[in-house]
């Protein structure tokens, strides 16, 4: 999951990204309204962390101008509580929205909402065959067995499996997993894929050449 | 008490000067009744009365009516009876109605005679003098005239007023009537006025006690804009609306403050929180340590910017007045904010004369040193920041006039707003809490000086700073 976080108070920039990047997320900062929308144009994340007061283009300019172009999901935080700000948050099209100040759990668990709803799930357990998923605590487990995976291998199973039944790319699959630092190489896709299969089963994730690949199965959410 | 009410009272003095003039209306009105009355009564009697002179007159001439002759002045024996002249006696009859009676005595008060319908006890006026004329009396329900003849004899005409009396009664029966139903209908009509009156103020009052329940938005309708009310309702209206601009500016105030305050606040616990997460090294721990510091002492700013706002605001700051020279004010402020101009290679010019003033040196010396960090803060690069101190009739100008983007009309009239920020851009982590010039204003305000500023956007602006000599 690749999340961009637009925020311009740097010691805050600082612990949010930390704290998501512990959290396995990729990510990306702006500093300023002009560089986050032009992100967020740009790139196609799973989330956007967006601040309402920001230099340059304030929270509610970018999202408007986003929202012309994109349906990211985008969770606003602000230092203002009044209800008159939370409407105009939501009618302006915020899916969710935060006041400061707040705590990290609360963030983290309201960007893992927002994305599982964004990819259509309601729930925080995902089946596919005997592998279990627990996007809230970020476990996964076969047949029952509790399976230790690394962070990217994580995230890769868990972008698949919301995104169940497409076929995924690689370049999505390589925007939504690693952010603008990483130097990983495609390689590198291939050992996460390869391990994954190792861990969880070859039929897992099946490859469909030329195209990218793909995570099947009939079951559904876990309620 | 229901009595004290404007309405009540207006109805008890409507009620009472209504009473009054009734009562005022209805004696005259009986009064004059009665004398018409009495005056034909008296116009009646008085011809009677002349007609029984005129006969005792011819009587004298002929000899007394009965009896035999006799001297006159001579003590005749009281007569009863009188033996009235065909013409006369059927004035005197009893088949008039109401029945007249008359009455003779003599200048020494001896009656010489009476009509048959006289009552026996009619008592003697006494002596009467001739010239007075006709006298009349009212004795119980009889109404008499006498007078005397030149000799002495009096004579006296009455006859009973019952029938004047009874329709005297019946009139102020009539009058009591009619003075009650004008009485009912003009404190009826008075409830109706006064009620037209008091329902705009019942009106006024009403969303008066709405507004200060909270709903500050709320207006006075105000329909009748010339009358007294509607100036009332207009004055009013004018002040809630002061009221409630004070009440939106204190909650913008408020929420801006607490806005400041969130952020250092949010900065504070999400470092702790992600560093907490997990164990770190003692770098990791020292930069999370340093960013709470660098929120804490923000936050220690801001504090300190809002009590001085609030102490200025409540007039609790002692105001230290003085003599001083605002050259030499400035003089200082430039040596130690001087340096700060050189990181950014801004020119200092300055044309210092020596302008007395009075007020707290050391206040005043606050707001140069922040006009002074604000013209290098905006300025750009290689700019210029032109300082000047003059007298003035009448107190001391400084002006500062910088070299920097300036700030756009719109913006103008905000400037000195609390938390108004011309430059988003640095809204945060400058260190500056958008208090300064709200601060620099207040004190200005208190010294009953004058701070404005005029820009142009690109060229720079210039703050001028006034203060009374005295």
């Amino acid at each position: 999951m690749r999340i961009l976080l637009v925020e311009d108070e740097t010691d805050l920039l600082s612990s949010l990204a930390l704290a998501l990047r512990e959290g396995g997320y990729a990510v990306d900062t702006a500093a300023d309204g002009e560089e986050g929308l032009y992100k967020a144009m740009n790139w196609s994340y799973d989330a956007i962390v967006l601040d309402v007061m920001l230099p340059k283009l304030d929270g509610w300019t970018v999202l408007a101008r986003l929202r012309k172009a994109k349906k990211t999901p985008v969770l606003m935080l602000t230092a203002r509580d009044a209800g008159r700000d939370r409407v105009r948050g939501l009618d302006t099209g915020a899916d969710d929205y935060l006041v400061k100040p707040f705590d990290l759990d609360e963030l983290l668990a309201r960007l893992r909402a927002l994305i599982r709803r964004s990819a259509g799930h309601a729930s925080n357990g995902l089946q596919i065959g005997e592998v279990l998923i627990d996007t809230a605590a970020r476990t996964v487990s076969r047949a029952g067995k509790h399976v230790e995976l690394t962070a990217r291998e994580y995230a890769l199973v868990e972008f698949l499996a919301l995104h169940r039944g497409e076929v995924v790319t690689r370049t999505t699959l390589y925007e939504h997993l690693f952010d603008e630092d990483d130097s990983t190489l495609s390689n590198l896709l291939d050992v996460h894929v390869s391990n994954v299969r190792k861990k969880l089963g070859h039929d897992l994730i099946a490859t469909r050449r030329g195209h990218g690949y793909q995570v099947d199965g009939p079951d559904g959410d876990i309620p | 008490m229901i009595f004290r009410s404007i309405r009540w009272r207006l109805q008890i003095w409507h009620g009472l000067m209504m009473v009054g003039v009734l009562i005022g209306f209805g004696v005259t009105a009986y009064q004059l009744e009665r004398a018409t009355r009495m005056h034909q009564v008296d116009q009646e009697l008085e011809e009677r009365q002349r007609n029984l002179r005129q006969s005792l007159r011819e009587g004298a001439r002929e000899g007394p009516p009965d009896g035999p002759p006799g001297r006159r002045g001579d003590a005749p024996p009281p007569r009863h009876g009188l033996h009235l002249p065909p013409h006369l006696s059927r004035y005197f009859s009893k088949e008039n109605s109401p029945a007249y009676y008359g009455v003779i005595w003599t200048r020494d008060g001896q009656q010489l005679g009476r009509s048959d319908t006289a009552p026996v006890d009619v008592p003697s006026p006494g002596r009467v003098r001739p010239e007075a004329g006709t006298i009349t009396r009212t004795r119980g329900t009889v109404r008499e005239a006498y007078s005397a003849t030149p000799p002495g004899e009096v004579v006296l005409a009455g006859r009973s007023i019952v029938p004047e009396l009874a329709a005297l009664r019946s009139f102020a029966l009539g009058l009591l009537a009619v003075g009650g139903g004008v009485l009912g209908i003009g404190l009826a009509g008075g409830w109706f006025l006064v009620s037209r009156v008091i329902r705009p103020i019942h009106a006024i009052s009403e969303t008066a006690g709405r507004i200060a329940a909270g709903k500050l938005s709320e207006r006075i309708r105000t329909e009748e804009a010339d009358s007294e009310l509607g100036r009332l309702a207009a004055v009013l209206n004018g002040t809630f609306a002061r009221l409630d601009d004070a009440f939106a500016q204190q909650r913008q105030f408020t929420a801006d403050a607490s806005h400041e305050l969130r952020t250092p606040v949010s900065v504070i616990l999400s470092q702790t929180q992600a560093t907490l997460a997990r164990p770190r090294s003692p770098e990791e721990y020292r930069a999370t340590l340093e960013a709470c510091q660098r929120s804490a002492q923000r936050m220690r700013r801001l504090i300190t910017s809002l009590l001085e706002l609030a102490r200025l605001d409540a007039g609790q700051d002692p105001m230290d007045r003085q003599k001083f020279d605002l050259a030499k004010t400035v003089g200082d402020a430039l040596e130690l904010v001087g340096p700060l101009g050189e990181e950014r290679s801004v020119r200092w010019t300055t044309d210092l004369s020596s302008a007395p003033c009075t007020g707290d040196a050391e206040k005043i010396s606050q707001v140069v040193t922040n006009l002074l960090t604000n013209a290098i803060h905006h300025n750009r690069d290689q700019g210029e920041v032109r300082v000047t101190v003059r007298a003035e009739e009448g107190g001391a100008v400084l002006t500062v006039a910088d070299t920097g983007v300036g700030i756009a009309e719109a913006d103008l009239p905000h400037v000195f707003r609390r938390f108004f920020r011309a430059d988003k851009a640095r809204s945060h982590g400058d260190g500056r809490t958008g208090l300064g010039l709200a601060i620099c204003q207040a004190i200005v305000d208190a010294h009953q000086g004058r701070l404005s500023v005029t820009s142009l956007p690109g060229a720079g602006s210039t703050f001028t700073l006034r203060l009374p000599a005295a």
